[in-house]
């Protein structure tokens, strides 16, 4: 059931920015794919928003732009969008991939990206890619403009470091030189409209055989979307042969355990997440067959 | 065979244009003057003695109008198609969750909806039975106290001696198989309005109903009416595959009850939740085999035993247990069979008709077991099934011989194995994949948890795809059989213009009858489709025709259709041969002519509508189709069950990740002998729905209780396969000749959706050289041999 409230439709960030700032029960409305469902289900996170701000009229907030070194994506910028973007696809293909994946056609026409990692459910499938490229977001209220690294910003589930009057205007991402490779996988109980059971990021780079960057971030199976540090630390400089990534993704699951504790899904998800992390990396050392 | 005009071409579904468009009318599209809407009053808790009801906090507030219980029914305030045990309004007991003791009814609903939980029920709670297998213990909770004990149901089956028969077997498998409860999941969730049409006459109730005339039976005697002061109309029906009976009886009686009493219509409509939560499912069975074979692979003898859980209501359970004992031995010659059905109250959501009616569950099991005898003794599915399955002549588990129809089990088992080259495929998986038991290899406590593996347990990314390929076949009694009365009219009005009127007393439920009765009349009156416009469903106007349930609508409707075009048609023939003066032989009916090939005359069918008219011939009729004797002895389970049969068999080739126990379903080829196919376009959708709705069953979808509460409230959480699930479904149809019905059309709808979830654990067995037993085999299943479910029904998203 949907209480009454207003909606606003600023045309820019700067009136959006105005009509946030000094209204604690007002809320951003992007794709509306978690806000209208939130209402529903009378999620105690929406319980006391009175006021939507519509930015889908603001041309900066779903603009993708590229330059030599950057791609920059609005926060508001559907999947959609994302997906079928060159650059995306050609520069940061992880994302391209776990974008395309989430929820259906429809979902992802109206989804944006900024919405999926504010929301920050664990299940968030464009955050492990984002996380892996070390994505900074843009964030701004009527009197400050500050960039922080996505990592930094999610805070626990369903939690971030967003201000009341601040709205995420962009994604910012640093291009890579030609040596990084990376797979995402994501696990869901079918193949349309999947929740995911556990999703994976990973990148790297392997030279003369030997580890030299690694990067691993995990969903749905962790709290939050998120960087193994602990992990990427003990295979950096690692030959890369299989009995590396065999510990490399026991040692995840350990990890994991640690973080986690034994949930009711445990017995499934921690064994499932160390197989998929072998075959992730293992893919990404030795190629596709 | 005969060369017909229209059937079996593609034929346009006449509400395609509608539907596709947005513009069709479903039952919460209708508003009235003054209408009010009903809103449920629940309890929590899933077994409890109702003390009190204090409505004292919203009696008087405005936006209440009127609460309405049990109170304020007028004549019986219990129904139940066989046992009268489920309360309109509950008053002395709650025995499931869904259970509804008043209806707040105002004209805003989302008042009411706040007010609803101010309602203040006093109740005593009682212990909470959720497990059939108890239900029957001396101790166990009486769910219906006037009632001896739980039993809904006990249907036996006696043939031969199944001692003797394991005694003459040179091996026995012994096997429990178990499926679970499965929701409907129409697209569009219950809604009712119910119109109050004074004293004089009565009410009507205009609804998303699968069967109006038995809501009608129910609202005339919840409301002391004669059947005639209540019409019911049905709106378009966005589906509802056995689940739009009891519930929108019961739904459309409380609209009813509330209606009369505030003398203003009232609309009830669910939301998914409200869906989910009071309607009724498929039955979970459990079931355990034994079963005797010889070295050759002949089947000597089968001891079943069979418990339902009917869950909070009789509902339909003892029309759904027969079904299954007359068919739980499958398509195959046994001499001996001992089986035991049995259907059993417990506090679940009670459970009732659903597309597959009792067979989707015994071909879980049964199917196995065939494959499973393959396996032990080296020989392939296919052979197994050559050996025992039926043929012409042919005697089933109830002792009827087959022989008034084509028993095409083997033709359909055939096409299907040669067009997927199953037994090389399924030769070689099993070969390829004997690797991968040893790495499922459960551990034999169940609750044993291994968190962390061990190295040589990773499974690298070119051995994690396992192909398989199951099988998995079926015959299946047409139409109710010994279940009841199998009648059907239909009512027929050819106008002056050569346009017509039709309509049967079998209610479109999405499954496409309309276009299918449009076809069989065009096709005996020479008419284009176009001509013949089929009327709404309405109880003042049609017919008591039985439900529209068991696949029996083309058989049986199409049987009263064809009935009704022939008696019009035979008027015409008289008429025009009297005319011209020719005889009647020469007179043919085709492309909206009619003509003689006598005097090479021909004119227009609106002219010969005239002629007929002219010489005083009715162009109304009401066709009439009775089906043969059927019969059933109690005791002993024998009988001639139903008056003819369909096979079918599927194939499901599909592949699993056997480190994440994820199934992709590839193909699934469908071979089907429907008997003649009327409505090609039909009977390709009732393929394309059934393998999946099958398909669904296997793998994803499922309603598991806690306490007698469903955890999956919701299509987030209750999974229904959408569209990109099955890459690929191929059907085929055999046409085998019968005498029944129109042209020897019988059914397609159930058959289609009973095998997959069958062929898909053949095929997930030879995927993975593992047999799972438990359905829906999903990815716990595959990897841990249980489910895992959430300990808390709280959703982490609130
Ligand atoms: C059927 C269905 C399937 C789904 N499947 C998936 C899936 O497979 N994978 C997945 O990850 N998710 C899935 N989701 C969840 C959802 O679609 C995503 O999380 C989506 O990215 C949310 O984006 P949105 O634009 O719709 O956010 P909204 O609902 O508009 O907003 C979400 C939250 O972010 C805030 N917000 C949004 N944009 C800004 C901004 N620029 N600045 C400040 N605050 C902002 C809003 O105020 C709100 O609190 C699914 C949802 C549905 C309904």
């Amino acid at each position: 059931m949907i209480a009454q409230f207003e909606v606003l439709a600023p045309k820019t960030i700067q009136e959006a920015l105005q009509l946030i700032s000094g209204n604690p029960r007002a809320k951003i409305l992007a794709g509306g794919t978690d806000v209208i469902t939130g209402f529903h289900q009378g999620s105690s996170r929406f319980i006391d928003t009175t006021t939507l701000i519509d930015i889908n009229h603001i041309p900066e907030m779903h603009a993708i732009t590229e330059t030599d070194s950057h791609i920059v994506i609005g926060a508001g910028t559907p999947f959609t969008h994302i997906v079928e973007n060159p650059g995306v696809i050609k520069y940061f293909p992880l994302l391209a991939e776990s974008c395309s994946v989430i929820g259906s056609l429809q979902i992802r026409n109206r989804a944006t990206i900024g919405g999926n990692f504010i929301n920050n459910a664990p299940c968030a499938d464009s955050v492990p890619a984002l996380l892996v490229y070390e994505a900074k977001i843009r964030i701004q209220s009527a009197i400050s403009d500050r960039e922080m690294p996505l990592a930094d910003f999610l805070v626990k589930p369903y939690k971030t470091q967003l201000k009341p009057d601040e709205i995420v205007t962009e994604v910012i991402l640093t291009k890579f030189d030609d040596g990084y490779k990376g797979n995402f996988y994501k696990l869901g109980r079918r193949r349309g409209v999947a929740i995911s059971r556990l999703t994976i990021a990973v990148f790297g780079k392997v030279e003369n055989d030997i580890i030299t960057d690694i990067r691993i971030a995990s969903g749905a199976v962790t709290p939050i979307g998120m960087r193994i540090a602990e992990l990427e630390q003990k295979l950096i400089g690692k030959p890369a042969n299989d009995d590396s990534l065999k510990e490399a993704a026991i040692e995840l699951g350990k990890i994991i355990l640690e973080k986690t504790g034994i949930r009711w899904s445990a017995p499934y998800k921690l064994p499932v997440m160390q197989q998929v992390c072998y075959q992730q990396l293992h893919t990404l050392v030795f190629g596709k067959e | 065979m005969k060369k017909f005009n229209v059937v079996g071409k593609p034929v346009t579904r006449q509400d395609a244009y509608e539907k596709a468009t947005g513009t069709a009318l479903y039952a919460d599209d209708y508003t009235f003057p003054g209408m009010l809407y009903g809103v449920m009053v629940r309890v929590p808790a899933s077994h409890a003695i109702i003390d009190r009801i204090d409505y004292s906090a919203v009696a008087g507030n405005p936006a209440v109008t009127a609460i309405v219980d049990h109170n304020d029914i007028p004549a019986q305030k219990k129904v139940g198609p066989i046992k009268q045990d489920q309360p309109i309004f509950s008053w002395e007991k709650i025995v499931t969750p869904g259970d509804v003791v008043a209806m707040l009814v105002g004209q805003n609903e989302t008042e009411l909806l706040q007010l609803r939980d101010k309602v203040s029920v006093e109740f005593t709670a009682l212990p909470v039975l959720t497990d059939p297998l108890k239900s029957m213990d001396p101790d166990a909770p009486r769910i219906h106290p006037q009632y001896e004990n739980n039993a809904i149901v006990h249907y036996p089956l006696r043939k031969g001696d199944p001692e003797k028969g394991f005694a003459e077997s040179d091996y026995i498998i012994e096997q429990t198989y178990t499926t679970q409860f499965i929701e409907h999941g129409y697209i569009e969730p219950e809604a009712v309005i119910a119109i109050p049409l004074g004293k004089a006459k009565g009410v009507k109730i205009l609804g998303s109903i699968q069967n109006p005339h038995t809501t009608r039976k129910v609202v005339a005697l919840v409301l002391g009416l004669p059947l005639t002061k209540v019409r019911v109309v049905q709106a378009e029906m966005g589906g509802s595959f056995g689940g739009k009976d009891d519930q929108m009886n019961i739904l459309s009686a409380r609209a009813a009850v509330a209606a009369v009493k505030t003398n203003r219509p009232v609309k009830i409509r669910f939301n998914r939740e409200e869906s989910i939560l009071e309607s009724y499912k498929r039955h979970p069975y459990h079931m355990h085999y034994k079963v005797g074979f010889t070295n050759e692979g002949k089947l000597k003898s089968m001891r079943i035993h069979i418990t339902a859980d009917g869950g909070a209501y009789a509902s339909m359970s003892p029309f759904v247990t027969w079904r299954t004992v007359v068919q739980a031995t499958g398509p195959y010659e046994v001499e001996n069979v001992f089986t035991d059905v049995h259907a059993v109250y417990t506090n679940n959501p009670y459970t009732g008709a659903m597309r597959g009616f009792g067979s989707p569950q015994p071909i879980f099991a049964q199917e196995q077991i065939m494959d499973e005898i393959a396996l032990k003794l080296g020989m392939s599915p296919l052979q197994i099934r050559e050996i025992n399955g039926f043929k012409t002549g042919s005697v089933t588990a109830s002792g009827q011989k087959l022989d008034n129809h084509e028993v095409n089990l083997s033709t359909v088992i055939n096409k299907a194995v040669e067009e997927t080259n199953f037994v090389e495929k399924w030769q070689k998986n099993q070969k390829d994949n004997a690797d991968v038991a040893k790495q499922l290899n459960f551990a034999n406590d169940s609750e044993a948890n291994q968190f962390i593996l061990t190295k040589d347990q990773l499974i690298a990314p070119d051995k994690t795809w396992r192909k398989g390929i199951g099988l998995a076949a079926s015959y299946r009694g047409c139409s109710l059989g010994a279940e009841g009365i199998d009648v059907t009219s239909a009512y027929l009005s050819v106008q002056l213009d050569g346009s017509a009127y039709l309509l049967c007393g079998l209610a479109e439920n999405g499954q496409g009858l309309r276009t299918t009765f449009c076809i069989v009349a065009a096709e005996i009156l020479g008419l284009t489709v176009d001509k013949i416009f089929y009327l709404e469903q309405d109880t003042a106007i049609a017919p008591d025709s039985g439900p529209t349930v068991a696949s029996r609508s083309t058989l049986m409707g199409g049987g009263a259709v064809r009935n009704a075009a022939e008696t019009i048609r035979e008027r015409m023939v008289r008429s025009v041969a009297d005319e011209w003066k020719v005889s009647a032989d020469s007179i043919t009916f085709a492309n909206n002519t009619v003509s003689s090939s006598e005097n090479n005359k021909s004119v227009t069918f609106a002219d010969a509508c005239g002629i007929t008219y002219k010489h005083k011939e009715n162009l109304a009729t009401i066709g009439f189709y009775q089906a043969p004797e059927v019969s059933w002895e109690e005791e002993t389970g024998q009988g001639s069950a139903y008056f003819t049969y369909v096979y079918g068999c599927q194939i499901a080739e599909i592949t699993v990740n056997i480190a994440t126990g994820q199934v992709y379903v590839e193909k699934v080829t469908a071979v089907h002998d429907p008997g003649t196919v009327l409505n090609l376009q039909g009977a390709l959708g009732q393929v394309y729905g059934g393998v999946t709705q099958g398909v669904g069953y296997g793998i994803w979808e499922e309603i598991s209780v806690h306490n007698g509460k469903i955890r999956e409230m919701n299509l987030d959480q209750y999974l229904l396969p959408t569209s990109k699930e099955i890459d690929d479904i191929t059907a085929i149809f055999i046409e085998g000749k019968d005498e029944h019905g129109a042209w020897g059309a019988k059914s397609l709808g159930e058959p289609t959706l009973e095998l997959g979830a069958a062929a898909v654990a053949n095929a997930i067995q030879n995927a993975t050289g593992t047999r799972f037993y438990h359905n829906p085999i999903n990815l716990e299943e595959i990897l841990l041999n249980r489910k895992l479910y959430p300990e808390d029904l709280k959703r982490g998203s609130l």
